[in-house]
């Protein structure tokens, strides 16, 4: 396994465990390397689109795809172990990532009207929703935080 | 991407902001992206999937058209 591959896996899997995105000094203690190491293999995963580290400061993760390494409006409830989802699709995306039933709680995105979605056996629990794209996938990555 | 209610309240998102009112996809779709994005985030095999994919994956749920093609430069505002 490459060493790129070894950040993303211990980001991903500390997630999983404890819900918290790791800092580089967590990943480097853990890969018994150096927090610049792990820095420049956040850089890089950023470039491939798989990891962006937080703006200002390389040293946190801001998103690991589909968990979000901040608080933010899809809290994810699985089991007794509560994530945070960038956006409905990651919201899902975590359930997914984690093969395991999901309780999201969101909220209409123009009157923020609590909503709440659930993953369960599976399969969503249907739900009357839509999910609008303002921006084309062409431009997704163009300010992600956003999209 | 947003989570509405409904498309009434995607309109008036839309209107309140002054912007085009763009695609939306429903629950199933979002869960079959979801599921092919991330089921296997959590393994060394895992990666993001290429442009070309992306296109072939979105044509599976219908959804099609240079707003789905990460590699247009143009695209319609479709509704």
């Amino acid at each position: 396994m490459d060493f790129d591959t070894a950040v993303k896996l211990n980001i991903y899997e500390t997630i999983a465990r404890t819900t918290q995105a790791p800092t580089s000094a967590d990943v480097a203690e853990a890969l018994s390397t150096s927090p610049e190491e792990v820095e420049a293999a956040l850089e890089r995963l950023h470039k491939k689109r798989l990891l962006v580290p937080e703006p200002g400061n390389p040293s946190r993760i801001r998103m690991a795809p589909p968990f979000s390494g901040v608080e933010t409006s899809f809290r994810v409830k699985v089991q007794d172990n509560v994530y945070y989802a960038n956006c409905a699709w990651d919201a899902l995306g975590i359930a997914a990532a984690l093969q395991a039933d999901a309780r999201i709680e969101a909220s209409d995105g123009y009157s923020s009207e609590p909503m709440m979605l659930e993953v369960r056996n599976g399969q969503p629990v249907p739900q009357s929703c839509v999910i609008h794209f303002a921006v084309p996938a062409a431009h997704w990555w163009d300010d992600i935080l956003y999209t | 991407m947003l989570l509405f209610r409904s498309e009434e309240t995607v309109t008036q998102w839309c209107e309140a902001r002054g912007l085009p009112k763009r695609p939306s996809i429903n629950l199933n779709q979002l869960w079959y992206l979801a599921m092919t994005w991330y089921e296997n985030r959590l393994t060394v095999e895992s990666r993001r999937p290429g442009p070309d994919e992306m296109v072939e994956i979105f044509a599976r749920v219908g959804l099609e058209g240079p707003f789905w093609d990460p590699k247009a430069d143009q695209w319609h505002s479709a509704t």
